[in-house]
Order: C-alpha cells, then sequence, then structure tokens
C-alpha cells in the first residue's frame, strides 16, 4: 500500500551514462560522493554497505539530476530508496528520527510562533489538521496491516 | 483572477513569522483575493516524511490539496518546498488513478475527496504569471534601479518540473524578470543555481551546510552583491542563520538576506521596520541605507525635464 519499486532496467543505463554526476551540487561539494559507485553496487546486489554511508542523506532532493537525466529518471530514485531501506531498519539519523516523531504526533513540523505574531499584529492562526492527520495515519497502518 | 488560500507551511509560522507579515502586507496592497483557511498540516517535507514512509507523505498531501479542492480555491505559497511537494503528489495521483483510489479510499473515511483540480502555485510565479509585472510596475512607488541583486532561485520554485510546470527548471527566468520589472540589476554568477544545501542541517551534517552556504555567500561578497534575495523558509534559514553562524565565529560575508516580499513590500512603501526586516540575523541595513542613498540622488532626467517644463522652456 502506498509504496514505491525502483527500475533497475533503467538504472541500468544510468551505470552506463553520468550526466546527473556532473550537475548534481553534492557530487561537486562533498569529496567521496559519487552517483555512479552506488548504482553500481544496486545493480550487483551490493546496496547493503550504503546503508549506513552518511552519503544517502547528503542527496538534497533538489532534483537536478532528474531534469538532466534523458530517462527523466535520475540518481535521487536510487538514494530515496536506500534512506527509506535504512529508515526502515532504523538507521536514519537522530535528526530525521526527532523530526518524524514531531511529524507523526502534530501532523506539523512547528506550531505557529505566538508572542511573534502578536508583535507583528498577525491574525490567530488557524485551527491544524492535526488531529484529523492521525486519525488518517492510523487507518492507513491498519490498512497495512501495522500495529497501531 | 480566483480566490486562493494561502499555505504558510510550517516554517514561515513557527520560525519566521515576519516573513507572514510582509507577505500579507503585500497581498494585501495588491487588494488580492486570499483566504486563510482552518485544517492545513505539514506539506509534508519530503526529505523527511517521504524517506521514512512514503504512504505518509503522500496521504498528508493529498489531504492538504483537498482541503482546497473542496473549497473550490486555488492555493499560492510563499515556501517552494511545500508547493513542490504538493504538486508532485498532485500530479502523481493525477496520472495513477489506482494510487488516486487508494488515497480517496483512506480520505473517505476522514469526510474529504482528492479532485487534484486546484492550482498550486509558490508565490512568484504567482506574481509573475497571475499578477503580472505591468501591475506590480503601476503599483510600486518606488524602483530599486542602481541595486545589484543576486537572485537565489530555490530548487524547488522551479523542479521537479514534471510537477511544477513554471518555469525552465535549468534556466529559469520568472523571478529575473520581477527583479528587473522592480529597477534592479539580476546579477548573473557561477552559483546563482546551486542548492543552498539547508537539507544537510537537517541530517546531522550542519558543518557540510555551512561549506554550502560559504560557497554562495563568499561569491556574492566578491562580486559585490548588495543583498541576496530569495522566497524560501529553508533557503532563508540558511543564509540568514547560518550566515550569522559563521558571522560569530569570526568569518564576516555581510551579504544582507531579502525576503521577495520584503524586497516588493520596500517598493511598495513600507519600511523596513514595519516590514519585520530588523527580525533578521544578519543586518539588512547596508542593503537599506544604498537604496535610500540611491533615492536622494536626483535622477539622471531631472535637470533636461525641468528644462522642458520650467518657466523658461520653450518661450
Amino acid at each position: 500500500m502506498l509504496e514505491t519499486r525502483l527500475n533497475f532496467k533503467l538504472l541500468e543505463m544510468c551505470s552506463r551514462c553520468g550526466a546527473c554526476y556532473s550537475i548534481c551540487p553534492s557530487c561537486m561539494n562533498i569529496p567521496g560522493y559519487d552517483p555512479r559507485e552506488v548504482i553500481r553496487d544496486i545493480l550487483s546486489g551490493d546496496h547493503e554497505r550504503w546503508l549506513s554511508s552518511r552519503h544517502i542523506w547528503e542527496c538534497l532532493e533538489c532534483h537536478y539530476c532528474v531534469e538532466i537525466c534523458y530517462q527523466h529518471y535520475g540518481f535521487e530514485n536510487a538514494m530515496t530508496a536506500l534512506r527509506m531501506v535504512a529508515a526502515k531498519k532504523g538507521m536514519h539519523p537522530p535528526q530525521v528520527k526527532r523530526g518524524w516523531d514531531m511529524f507523526v504526533k502534530t501532523g506539523k513540523l512547528g506550531e505557529p510562533a505566538l508572542p511573534a505574531r502578536k508583535k507583528f499584529g498577525l491574525p490567530e492562526p488557524k485551527a491544524s489538521g492535526g488531529d484529523e492527520f492521525r486519525k488518517l495515519y492510523a487507518l492507513l497502518k491498519e490498512k497495512r496491516g501495522e500495529a497501531k | 483572477m480566483r480566490e486562493f488560500a494561502v499555505f504558510w507551511g510550517c516554517t514561515i509560522q513557527a520560525r519566521f513569522p515576519f516573513i507572514e507579515k510582509s507577505t500579507r502586507l503585500v497581498l494585501e496592497s495588491f487588494g488580492l483575493p486570499y483566504r486563510d483557511i482552518d485544517g492545513f498540516t505539514c506539506c509534508p517535507e519530503k526529505s523527511l516524511v517521504n524517506n521514512v514512509d512514503r504512504g505518509a507523505f503522500v496521504l498528508t498531501a493529498a489531504r492538504n490539496v483537498a482541503l482546497v479542492d473542496e473549497l473550490g480555491l486555488d492555493l499560492v505559497s510563499p515556501c517552494t518546498g511545500c508547493v513542490s511537494n504538493l504538486s508532485t503528489v498532485k500530479g502523481e495521483l493525477n496520472s495513477d488513478p489506482r494510487e488516486k483510489a487508494e488515497v480517496n479510499g483512506l480520505l473517505r473515511e476522514v469526510g474529504r475527496e482528492f479532485k487534484g483540480a486546484s492550482k498550486l502555485q509558490h508565490l512568484v510565479p504567482f506574481f509573475h504569471d497571475t499578477v503580472g509585472i505591468h501591475k506590480i510596475k503601476q503599483k510600486i512607488k518606488r524602483d530599486f534601479a542602481g541595486m545589484r541583486i543576486a537572485l537565489h532561485y530555490g530548487c524547488h520554485m522551479i523542479r521537479p518540473s514534471h510537477a511544477l510546470k513554471n518555469d525552465d527548471p535549468l534556466n529559469p527566468v520568472k523571478f529575473d524578470n520581477i527583479i528587473r520589472g522592480l529597477g534592479a540589476e539580476s546579477l548573473q554568477f557561477l552559483t546563482k543555481l546551486m542548492c543552498c544545501g539547508q537539507g544537510l542541517d537537517r541530517v546531522d551534517a550542519h558543518d557540510r551546510a555551512l561549506d554550502f552556504a560559504r560557497v554562495k555567500l563568499k561569491e556574492l561578497k566578491a562580486i559585490g552583491a548588495d543583498a541576496l534575495v530569495l522566497c524560501c523558509p529553508s533557503c532563508f534559514l540558511q543564509f540568514d542563520n547560518n550566515q550569522f553562524l559563521m558571522e560569530k565565529e569570526g568569518e564576516k560575508l555581510g551579504v544582507p538576506v531579502i525576503y521577495f516580499t520584503e524586497l516588493l513590500g520596500l517598493a511598495l512603501g513600507y519600511d523596513a521596520t514595519e516590514l519585520g526586516m530588523t527580525s533578521h540575523r544578519v543586518d539588512c541595513s547596508p542593503f537599506i541605507s544604498k537604496w535610500e542613498a540611491l533615492s536622494r540622488r536626483p535622477s539622471p532626467s531631472a535637470s533636461m525635464e525641468a528644462g522642458l517644463t520650467g518657466p523658461s522652456a520653450l518661450g
């Protein structure tokens, strides 16, 4: 239910291209960050070693690779898949865990700053949809057969 | 123009209420038909939520879009991330009937339906396409002639283009057009389209985030930009807050960071304090004082016009 898969046929083409490497900001600015290496490992069934690598969290999801990719697929799909697998194993960075916890609890990543709103004469913030979101998320988990 | 709901997003309301202030002032000055509506949640933030639970990502975004669908409103946001995430899910569901049915099966249980009919726009392309530069020019009281502005689009204003469809994803022009419409020079520089790198600050990689900020800010300092103008709270956090942290460590770059709505607000005649620009971490006053000094100087046409219209003109 509402899950995603990698397209290995497209990744096969990626392994022979590397256009994204020339435009990716992380490739340009982070030593050792190289999509070609990651894709090679995924294709040879050796993706495990990337799960604990901080590089998979250094993909900025700027979508440059998707735009330059002649398959309109992009390296980011490979990185996203690796992050998803890592997160399922609980290997995501502590900051991501904290953010996720807050999101699941409140449906938001921060509440309106009320004293500052007053100072700027801003109106009362509108009601949050947090309760309905929690109900909906519980329904999703139920449907997938996960524990509440 | 269709009525629209403003999607403020979490970051602006939690951390930068002054951005909400300047956005409201600008929307009101133009008399635009905007509304605040109940029930929004986080868009949700893709890098965080999608990585942990893709279903939660799709469902949450679909629910937010359903809220405006129901009211027959469009949606406009001063946050690039929010529009990009909502549009990504909207596009995906509209092109995948099976997933859409799955999502609606769940939404129905809380009394909602995702139709995916409403238009979702970021504030900058909204001003470019829907308000129009001619309208902006008519409305402003003072332009920025003589000011040298470095633009930062923010990746998610223009990408992914298949979902946003609002500008060329590799060579965008709309923000530039607006800045030129406001009379300023829009500087062209090497790192213009480089990602801000703020994402690194959300995955325990603060030093890397600073590395990214430094690359662009150093170039801006070298080319003598008067300000960095942007319209994304995440990029703002990166360039204002992180620049301030670098300053505290002794690395003074001194590039004022100005939100699009603040720049527009200044041109409309609001002052920096009203717009909340005094809440920035990096001082904006060098930009303001240069601008004020320029406006005190008579325009090049002044003396000639005086000759044409004065008492001795044309006999």
